[in-house]
């Protein structure tokens, strides 16, 4: 019976060490070297936006650099390079996300860059960051479904209107994510100048939602509210340009309200101790070049962050071009700044809100 | 070991379990024990990330919501599952395989497929929505807790029927025959008789289908709303979004302390009876033996 106790435990413990062995992965020595043969692990939010990056970024980056390869691999969850970092086994090497995030874990979770070959000249402020790289900028305008509000006479007009449920009755769509305007648009309608919006006043936003808390769905991810969209599941809706296209391009009227509108800067990071971490950085510098950036517009709808870029626009992109003549009103671009430092504070109360 | 009531040497058996055992602590209690320890010992011995839980106003609430919705699932899938289950016994074997095959349906659907067919049925302007309002009521279940509490039903509902089924499988008719001889009403036949011995089956499906309901994610991710959140969704935007990892460590600790109690406490009402789905019948012999 001892003999049989042992052996057990002998096994068990054999298959914990090799288990443990397994996720410790080992160093490699061609990490420092950005020429060196790799296949970059490429993390982004799949689907249409995923397989536009291939197209645009991956494709000319291999056929001008033979030796870099990728793999691609979704969604980007930062959670999984916390882990990967902690457990000291990182195995992705470029990953979507926004700059707030790579700002506030910047050399803790997401390596530093040097981006001193990279040429500014044409770029929007706020590009470049000390961890990440931005790629493009989602406007999320607000827009309705032209078949909820069919007279133009009294159809909503500005930020305001989407707030007042009296003149402007129906369901309203809104998404969850900070990244889309959830704190921004209420304290807009609330009278607060797009000017001097930062810090934002968090309690003051969530109390002006309160207002059409009832009315309103919040979807935690785009996928959801863009079918709820197309369904005529909500009439009036705060979506990113990005899915606004496809929704036109699959037949949903729409149009969008030019009022003041909001706009995030998507990037890219190199997760810290990343395998490849040298032809990693080198490949994100290549993302803000004139032709990268007219080629992902053209695919999915966003602005570029190099004014040198000349998208050639669909008929639908068109009507969403925040930086086009289409937009008549104002632009809040989100600070990273302050996401950076009140991203957990401002995401904790927003939770308590919604599920309070 | 010396001292301690001798007992039977285990037979090499024994060694048969021990793959699974391995695999077992491999995969699930090492891990589980690194998170207990993280959410006791960051950034030293604390237990600071649970104060946290039941202070900030919305742990608590979402742990009763979420009880309260297991507890709905449960009375919805024991309701439907229980005459099923009898139904199952009574019919013939080809029969009973198709009733088999309807209620594993759920099962064998993708659960993406299953959530979104729900969501189509559920929403504004869906059937459901549609045939309420023929009575009058514009009601949508989509985004809501009972829209979950349906969903969720359908998917557990096998988890109830087929443990009560061969629980009640397993039931002695002549039983019934007797106390009818001896002068029983049907009703009380069916409540002093039949229903003692299904116990342990009901027993078995009601903890199976209450403590998986605990645990739901993508269902209510889905079909419910961020304002309905569950519990298993509040874990998700504490490790994904605030990468609170010991706070979500303390929270996962706290649902499996609570269903644990809830399993043990099941365990003593239902008598001699294990709630891990043995049959009835098979229980008390087995009790016994060990005892």
């Amino acid at each position: 019976m001892r003999s049989t106790k042992r052996a057990l435990t002998a096994v068990s413990a054999t298959a914990i060490v090799a288990l443990l062995a397994g996720c410790g992965g080992g160093g490699d020595a061609a990490s420092d070297d950005p020429n060196a043969k790799a296949t970059l692990t490429f993390v982004a939010y799949g689907g249409a936006g995923q397989q536009a990056m291939i197209d645009v970024y991956q494709k000319p980056y291999t056929a001008a650099h033979p030796n870099i390869t990728f793999t691609n691999t979704s969604p980007p969850d930062i959670s999984q390079v916390k882990a990967q970092v902690l457990s000291k086994s990182v195995k992705w090497d470029v990953i979507s996300l926004a700059p707030g995030v790579a700002t506030q874990h910047c050399g803790e979770l997401f390596e530093e860059l040097d981006l001193s070959n990279v040429d500014k000249s044409n770029l929007v402020e706020g590009t470049l960051g000390k961890c990440y790289v931005g790629n493009w900028i989602n406007a999320s305008p607000i827009a309705y479904r032209t078949d909820a509000f069919p007279d133009p006479a009294k159809a909503p007009k500005t930020v305001k209107d989407f707030f007042d449920l009296q003149k402007f009755p129906g369901k309203r769509g809104v998404l969850t994510n900070l990244q889309n305007g959830i704190l921004e648009y209420p304290l807009l309608a609330d009278g607060v100048a797009p000017g001097s919006i930062y810090p934002l006043d968090v309690d003051r936003a969530l109390k002006k939602l309160d207002t059409i808390r009832a009315q309103t769905t919040f979807a935690p991810t785009v996928g959801a509210l863009q079918q709820a969209a197309a369904a005529g599941q909500v009439d009036m809706f705060i979506l990113p340009d990005s899915r606004l296209v496809p929704l036109m391009n699959d037949g949903t009227k729409l149009t969008v309200v030019w009022d003041v509108t909001v706009t995030a800067l998507n990037g890219f990071a190199v997760p810290k101790g990343s395998p490849n971490r040298a032809a990693a950085k080198k490949f994100v510098e290549s993302l803000v070049t004139p032709t990268a950036m007219a080629g992902i517009s053209e695919a999915l709808g966003v602005a570029p962050v190099n004014k040198a870029s000349k998208p050639n626009l669909s008929e639908n992109a068109k009507k969403v071009e925040v930086f086009g003549p289409v937009n008549t009103g104002q632009t809040v671009a989100q600070d990273v700044g302050w996401y950076a430092k009140n991203f957990d504070s401002a995401t904790t109360k927003l939770n308590n809100w919604l599920v309070g | 070991m010396p001292g301690t009531v001798r007992r039977r040497a285990p037979s090499p058996q024994w060694l048969l379990v021990a793959p699974a055992l391995v695999l077992l602590t491999a995969i699930l209690l090492v891990p589980l024990g690194r998170s207990v320890s993280r959410s006791v010992g960051t950034p030293s011995f604390t237990f600071a990330h649970y104060e946290a839980l039941f202070t900030d106003g919305v742990t608590l609430t979402v742990l009763i919501r979420t009880a309260l919705t297991a507890a709905v699932v449960t009375v919805i899938t024991f309701v439907l599952g229980y005459p099923y289950a009898y139904l199952m016994t009574r019919v013939g074997p080809r029969v009973r395989g198709i009733l088999m095959v309807v209620v594993l349906i759920p099962f064998w659907t993708s659960v993406m497929a299953r959530n979104f067919a729900w969501i189509i049925i559920l929403e504004r302007h869906g059937p459901v929505n549609v045939l309420f309002k023929l009575f009058g009521l514009d009601l949508v279940l989509y985004e809501s807790v009972a829209g979950v509490a349906v969903a969720m039903s359908q998917v557990l509902l096998p988890f109830m029927v087929l443990p009560l089924f061969s629980a009640l499988g397993a039931i002695d008719r002549r039983l019934l025959l007797a106390a009818r001889g001896l002068g029983s009403h049907p009703v009380a036949a069916f409540w002093r008789v039949y229903w003692p011995l299904s116990r342990g089956g009901v027993v078995s499906g009601l903890i199976l289908v209450f403590t998986l309901s605990l645990g739901f994610y993508v269902t209510p991710a889905l079909v419910g709303s961020p304002q309905q959140s569950l519990v298993a969704q509040l874990l998700g935007q504490r490790t994904t979004q605030l990468l609170d990892f010991e706070g979500a460590s303390a929270l996962g600790f706290v649902v499996l302390v609570v269903s644990l109690i809830l399993v043990a406490w099941a365990n003593r009402i239902g008598g001699t009876i294990s709630a891990i789905g043995v049959v009835a019948t098979n229980a008390p012999s087995a009790t016994k033996g060990r005892s």
